[in-house]
Order: structure tokens, then sequence, then C-alpha cells
């Protein structure tokens, strides 16, 4: 039973140069994963993301960029305890791999060390479940079965 | 938007299984459909006393059930307290399933926008 990393991959249909910026800056990032984000994107660069409202019971995370290497590679730490260094049995690894494919960029994430930390990461990630639902995660669900409909003679 | 509080329960069930020794004996326990103190330890590098407290940890999250076999007791796992452990995992999955089509989505429209 392999549980410790998370892989999955996602086409893209925009620049390396774009989506490099989409999964690397504080400002972007907010827009897909937590409420606020903080950190400096320079490597060993410490900051946190925020769920919820910072002044209102929201969940303060410790966020460490580990490498940056426009736009093929992006990885951060993430999780570990606050004033820590973000190490390898502190807190998870999460990956950005890009590549073009097409027009667009192939997309790879890895999420690395649930193994190493223990789960509590999970329970946190279950608490925030109510991103998953809803029509962002259905939609592109539709979509792909959408086209396979399409493709049939 | 709701954010539900943390059950307690499950902070159990996902320290219990946080630990990479309490996997390794999972994984024994799940080979041989059952197993004491003993013969796991004797499995693995880890003392019989050092094991009996993991597996009260285990126990206590239920993901084993113990039943009284002559001086010992005997260990099965829980199949459905481990599949719910596992069903959590994969709503980690699913949650960056989400994150990276929200990627796709915000980054599409920049291109969108720049080539306009």
């Amino acid at each position: 039973m392999e549980t410790g990393s998370i892989e999955r991959e996602i086409y893209v249909e925009a620049s390396p140069e774009v989506v490099f910026e989409v999964v690397s800056s504080p400002e972007h990032l907010k827009q897909w994963w937590p409420d606020d984000a903080r950190y400096g994107t320079e490597p060993g660069s410490s900051g946190e993301i925020v769920f919820g409202d910072r002044d209102a019971g929201g969940t303060v995370v410790a966020l460490t960029v580990v490498e940056t290497r426009p736009p093929v590679m992006f990885s951060f730490r993430w999780t570990h305890p606050a004033g820590e260094t973000a190490a390898e049995g502190n807190s998870l690894l999460v990956t950005f791999d890009l590549a073009p494919s097409g027009a667009g960029t192939l997309l790879k994430m890895t999420e690395t060390g649930f193994r190493e930390m223990g789960w509590e990461v999970a329970v946190l990630e279950e608490q925030y479940r109510d991103h998953v639902s809803g029509w962002d995660f259905y939609l592109p669900r539709l979509v792909s079965y959408a086209a396979k409909l399409a493709v049939r003679p | 938007m709701s954010v539900p509080v943390a059950d307690p329960v499950d902070d159990d069930l996902w320290s219990a299984i946080g630990d990479p020794t309490r996997r390794r004996m999972l994984d024994l326990l799940l080979v041989d459909g059952h197993g004491t103190a003993t013969t796991l330890s004797q499995q693995m590098s880890v003392t019989r006393q050092g094991v009996a407290k993991h597996l009260g940890v285990l126990d206590r999250a239920g993901l084993v059930r113990a039943t009284t076999a002559g001086r010992e007791k005997l260990y099965r796992v829980d199949d459905a307290q481990l599949a719910r452990a596992v069903a959590q995992l994969s709503s980690v999955g699913a949650a960056w399933d989400a994150r990276l089509q929200r990627i796709k989505r915000i980054a599409e429209a920049i291109q969108r926008n720049r080539q306009e």
C-alpha cells in the first residue's frame, strides 16, 4: 500500500511561462488554493498560506520555497511547524514540473512526505475539502465525458 | 462555504496510521490475516513490548480488533476502519485534482488575454 505520495498530471493550453507564473506566484496561488498567501519566491524564502480569515479562526500554514527554475520547475515545502526550518520529516514537498507540449504545457504535480511526517496534514485537507465539491470539481469531468461522447462514430 | 471542524475521532485515526511502524504492522496483519504481539515482534525489529504499545494505539483508533486467544490477544485488521482511512487519503488526491483544474483555468484565461 503506497500512500506516501500523490501524483497528478494535467494538460494546460497556455505557455510554460504562464503556467509557471500561476503555480509559483503568491498572487496566483491564492486564486487556486488558500485564501491568502505571503512568501518570497526565491529558494529558501519562507512565508505562509492562510485558510479562512487570519484574524477569525483561520488556519495559518508555513510554506518555504525549495527550488525554482522558470519555466520548468517549482517546488515548495509546507505544513512544517512555525519557526522550524522546512526539511524532510516535518513537511510535505510539492513539486511542479512543466514541459512544453504542442501549443500548451504538460503540468505534473507530485506531493510527497506523508509517510515521513504522519498524516496530520490529511486532517487539515479534510477540513477544507469543501474546496473540492462544487462545479469546479465536477465540470472538468463532464467536459472529458462530453469529449468521449463526441469522438464516437 | 462551510469549514467543518476536525473530527477528533479522525485525529486518532490519522495519528495511528501516520507512524511507519504501525503501518508495517497493519501490512503484516493484512497478509497473515491475524497476529499477536509476539508473532508481530518476531517479524519486525521491534520488541514485543513496543509492538504491544503500537497495537494499543491501533486498537484505540479502531484499526484493529482484539480477541483473547489463550494467554495472548489475537489481533485482526478492521477492514471498514482501514477503508475509511484510505478514503480520507484519496480525498487529498481529489483536493489536488480540483486545484489543478483551477490552475488550468487561470493559466488559460491569462494566455487568452495576452493573445487578444
